[in-house]
């Protein structure tokens, strides 16, 4: 060994029991053994003792001296492969893996065959993804112990993640020729199945199937074998083999849509007439299943489709099938179809009220009266889904009349309430459908979102607590679980109350979710390659590499960013609370809803409790870092709402949430004009004109991207004098692809001209329109253009209009009260349920303060 | 609805499921250890959109104490909003199927609450479990919690047939397990083999 300085055998024996006392968690007596050797004045400096004392302070959770402890160990013994692989273990346990790799390299560069290194370092390196160093690593763990399992898989799959397939497959086939299956070997049947997924990977498809054919009696998994054999059948056009094996699959799964589709490809069928046949034929043969009835209602058209449809929804409302309306998703893209469900579903209503038939001239066996309800139920989705939001309260209450305690009807009637912009009476329903069962938690959880989207932050929590542990806070326990629709909720509730630090707590807590189930992969590497569960494996580790697009992350990070923005823009004053901004950041339609009194004695309420949970959450956090000493992952800073709003590198901060979204939702538009407003604060030319192209890709014509662009232009023209000539070249020759280097004035009217019928593109247009030139004529012409409102606009909806209306109180069309009014007004006609637009009796045109949202 | 069996990507839109269902929840790692161990044996509904409706999460009980191989439900549930279209059968037969084929399950065990009537109705006469025994105060609230279960030799043979009776579940679908802690043991022993990462090299 390499070491500097070798013990002599007295110390070389406590030294090896300090190592056992590390290995058996008993650290205070290894702390003992190592201070034996430490306070002879021989060894007062042994590096290997200096470096086992660190690691072991470590697991004490005395952090600082593990390190000071295991760096002065490595200082005294650089070539001793234990201080390095010592502090790698330091570096790993603050998951600080780039670091840990470097010194577990340098630990094997004074013991290259150290298995447990070795091991060690495989672990780090495909958690990391540095596959090469992965691939390097089991090649050695192979050398060295070719006689175990793992070694063959490790090095097969560093290969396969490599993309290098036949390497992969052939070290795969010698093992597998080395291995005596057991009848109904599990194992065995999950390495074959791995490596037929190489060979698919690797397009060999032929070669797919001859190696299925060869394995079938060895795999136990039929289902995978199928499906798998179906998939190769159809790409090799081997049109019979692929029929026989998907009418296979579908007697074995009848609701899978998939297996139908194989059937459909492998019959090559056309025309809908033909289409059907198939799935008649499967509707006599499964005449329990739901999948053969409904697919034909997606692909059929005309009378055909009408017959079908009246078939359909007849023995639904005869049964009485609560989902109905959901089951019929995709057939409502269709404007035609979804008339003929009108038409169809009135027609039964009438005849249902007056002859308890579905038809006039039935005069068979009479409908139950449930039908009725169903129905009237049904029609009351079909036209909150058609935006009539008076329809639809009119179906609904006929249901209610009907059978007043169906609970299903109290979510409708919430949710038809939330769609026309009425959060809080939405809210205060769906606590009503909440209190007729209090046992389910699905009511129970939408009564929670309900409350949070009418800011009822408190009673939303308190709703939670019904079924989230007890002795816990609701919010604590639900952080626990990792409930991320809760904390996006939660994030956008405060968000909208402006109370920025207690937002961007929650946007955090989602963030760590994502890094530790990411982190969650570690104990799997191993895990999987003993149970052989490898194509599950793989899977992970792809799923892993994305696992930030996942639509929690992407809400967690929009709030998080339009809140930095926010902050970079109006930093909080050092005296200033979270809560005196509250009325400045206000959207009109709270600000209207602050007058109360009551509001303020309920964020009283807020933040006394707050702080209690503060404090609970503190004593927890205390009892916990004492219990566990042994902890697995580096103790996190604690989430300070006041700390997270005072931040000090707010725009670092919205590039923290950014990044990933820039990597893995490229295909966001949203992305790239967040990235253009940071890099806006932060002066990058080159970086906004780089999310300016991208936004430009996914969609030329959107009106966020329009605005960016155009104050883009200006800024550029700004800063001519400033620019060096290389960045100049380069933005015009950008620019020239983006928008043929035309004017913005050139620019904004053809962008109005293409998007003339749309409510957001007029906004966009006019507010360029009146950001390039702010003058009373040009304003007038900008408001005009932005507040029409007809119903032949598209976008013309609740949320878009409350946009609209947020511009015209932040100001972007100048002071402009009066048109604001104006504007409610004649929102109000179209959404009267919508209290955004309702002007309060006593309200005065200079109450409106403009709106503080980050943009 | 269509039904299929879990993928990896679908583990964490079952666990937001779950969330939103029942009251016995787990973190994400207990859903990739269920992923990874027993990959055939989660199935989930998913609508067009490929929205999780509804999702059955098993298992093979490990070192099982009569040491004859079987399988487990750790978590049955369907959206409330979703419910009556016979989902949750479908999802336990395909689930069951699995565990005899890849595992050689010769039973299917659950937990169920004992004031849970709607999924005792369930078990009971649309999937034909049985109560195997009573377990006093198996729920952190102190509710007795029904261990039941469903012979899967005769299951076999029905499936033979191709042909599964649909039968419309009436109610909630709500499945229970061990409350959280025990369920953290359970995932901590599962992981029991792994290495002993932390292990420094023996000079």
């Amino acid at each position: 060994m390499p070491t500097n300085n070798p013990l002599p055998p007295k110390e070389n024996a406590l030294f090896k029991r300090i190592l056992k006392c590390y290995e058996q968690k008993q650290y205070k007596n290894g702390l003992k053994f190592a201070k034996q050797i430490l306070t002879n004045p021989k060894f007062s400096e042994h590096g290997e003792t200096l470096a086992m004392k660190g690691l072991t302070l470590n697991c004490l959770g005395r952090k600082e001296e593990a390190y000071e402890f295991v760096r002065r160990g490595l200082r005294n013994d650089l070539k001793s492969h234990v201080c390095w692989h010592v502090y790698g273990l330091l570096q790993r346990s603050d998951r600080k893996y780039d670091e840990a790799i470097k010194c577990y390299r340098n630990a094997l560069k004074w013991d290259k065959d150290n298995l447990q290194i070795l091991r060690d370092l495989s672990l780090l390196q495909i958690q990391m993804r540095d596959l090469e160093g992965y691939r390097d690593t089991r090649y050695q763990l192979l050398v060295l112990r070719p006689g175990q399992r793992a070694s063959w898989i490790g090095y097969a799959m560093s290969y396969h993640l490599l993309k290098d397939y036949d390497m992969a497959v052939k070290i795969l086939e010698e093992f597998r020729k080395t291995q005596l299956p057991k009848p109904f070997d599990y194992e065995h049947s999950e390495l074959l199945l791995y490596q037929n997924m190489v060979i698919r990977e690797a397009n060999m498809l032929d070669e797919a199937l001859k190696h299925l054919e060869i394995h079938e009696k060895e795999i136990v998994d039929k289902l995978s074998l199928q499906e798998i054999r179906g998939e190769l059948y159809l790409k090799l056009d081997r049109r019979e083999e692929a029929a026989s094996v998907y009418r296979e699959l579908i007697s074995r799964n009848p609701e899978n849509w998939a297996y139908y589709k194989g059937l459909e490809n492998a019959f090559r069928l056309e025309g809908e007439e033909e289409q059907l046949k198939l799935y008649t034929e499967m509707q006599e043969k499964f005449p329990r299943t739901a999948a053969p009835r409904r697919i034909p209602l997606t692909f059929t058209t005309g009378d055909l489709f009408k017959r079908l449809l009246d078939k359909y929804l007849r023995s639904s409302f005869h049964k009485g099938v609560p989902p109905l309306f959901v089951t019929l998703k995709s057939v409502y893209q269709d404007p035609w179809k979804v008339q003929v469900v009108e038409d169809l579903v009135l027609k039964y209503a009438e005849n249902l009220k007056e002859h308890e038939h579905f038809d006039r001239c039935d005069d068979g066996d009479k409908e139950p009266p449930t039908a009725l309800v169903w129905v009237y139920y049904f029609l009351a989705q079909h036209f909150d889904h058609r935006g009539d939001t008076r329809k639809s309260l009119l179906y609904v209450d006929l249901a209610i009349e009907h059978t007043p305690l169906l609970i299903e009807l109290y979510v409708l009637k919430a949710k038809i309430y939330k769609h026309a912009g009425d959060v809080e009476e939405s809210a205060r329903l769906m606590d009503e459908a909440q209190s007729l069962d209090t046992a389910d938690r699905y009511i129970n959880s939408k009564c929670a979102k309900y409350m949070l989207r009418a800011n009822l932050v408190q009673e939303a929590a308190e709703m939670c607590s019904k079924f989230t542990r007890e002795g816990v806070s609701a919010v604590d326990n639900l952080n626990e679980m990792q409930c991320m629709w809760f904390q996006t909720e939660n994030a956008a509730a405060y968000q909208r109350m402006g109370k920025w630090g207690e937002a961007l707590k929650k946007c955090h807590e989602v963030d760590r979710h994502f890094t530790e189930i990411i982190e969650d992969q570690f104990d799997f590497h191993t895990y999987c390659m003993r149970k052989m569960t490898l194509r599950a494996y793989v899977g992970l580790l792809r799923l892993e590499d994305v696992l930030r697009r996942h639509p929690f992350y992407y809400k967690a990070a929009k709030i998080a960013i339009e809140i930095y923005l926010h902050l970079h823009d109006h930093p909080l004053k050092d005296t200033g609370k979270d809560s005196s901004q509250v009325t400045e950041n206000l959207t009109p339609r709270e600000l209207k809803k602050l007058k109360s009194k009551q509001r303020k004695a309920q964020k009283k309420a807020e933040m006394e409790r707050e702080k209690q949970k503060q404090e609970e959450h503190k004593k927890e956090h205390q009892t916990k870092k004492q219990q566990d000493t042994d902890l697995e992952g580096p103790k996190e800073e604690e989430l300070v709402p006041d700390k997270l709003a005072r931040v000090e590198d707010p725009l670092e901060q919205a590039i923290h949430f950014l990044k990933p979204l820039q990597l893995l939702c490229a295909d966001k538009i949203e992305t790239h004009t967040y990235a253009c407003e940071i890099y806006s604060r932060k002066g990058k030319l080159l970086l906004m004109l780089q999310s300016l192209k991208r936004s430009h890709k996914v969609d030329p014509d959107n009106p966020y991207l329009h605005v960016s662009l155009l104050r883009f232009l200006k800024l550029v023209n700004q800063k001519k004098g400033e620019l060096s000539e290389t960045v100049h070249k380069v933005i015009q020759h950008e620019l020239e692809t983006i928008c043929s280097n035309k004017d913005a004035k050139t620019l904004n009217e053809e962008f109005l001209k293409r998007n003339f019928n749309s409510v957001l593109h007029r906004a966009a247009a006019a507010k360029m329109m009146y950001e390039y030139e702010p003058t009373p004529e040009v304003q007038e012409k900008a408001l005009n253009l932005a507040t029409k409102l007809s119903w032949d606009l598209s976008g013309l909806n609740v949320k878009n209009c409350i946009e609209v209306l947020e511009y015209m109180c932040r100001g972007e069309f100048g002071k402009c009260e009066k048109a604001v009014q104006d504007y409610q007004v004649q929102c109000h006609n179209l959404f009267p349920c919508a209290p955004s637009f309702i002007i309060p009796a006593n309200s005065l045109p200079d109450q409106i303060v403009p709106n503080g949202t980050a943009s | 609805m269509n039904i299929r069996c879990a993928t990896p990507e679908d583990l964490m839109n079952m666990q937001h499921c779950n969330l939103l269902c029942l009251p016995e929840n787990y973190q994400m790692k207990y859903y990739f250890y269920h992923g990874l161990s027993w990959p055939q044996l989660s199935y989930v509904a998913e609508d067009e959109s490929g929205k999780i409706v509804g999702y059955v999460l098993a298992k093979m009980e490990e070192d099982p104490e009569d040491s004859v191989p079987h399988g487990h439900i750790t978590s049955l549930a369907v959206k409330r909003s979703y419910r009556r279209l016979g989902m949750a059968q479908k999802l336990m037969d395909q689930a069951s199927r699995a565990m005899c084929e890849n595992f050689d399950a010769r039973y299917v065990s659950l937990h169920v609450r004992k004031s849970n009537r709607a999924a005792l109705h369930l078990y009971t006469n649309t999937l034909k479990f049985q109560i195997s025994e009573i377990e006093p105060k198996y729920y952190a609230d102190g509710e007795d919690a029904y261990a039941m279960r469903r012979d899967l030799s005769e299951f076999k043979e029905v499936f033979k047939q191709e042909t599964v009776k649909e039968t419309l579940v009436q109610n909630t679908s709500k499945e229970i397990q061990k409350n959280y802690y025990v369920i953290q043991e359970s995932c901590k022993e599962s992981h029991k083999e792994k290495p002993s990462q932390e292990k420094a090299s023996e000079t």
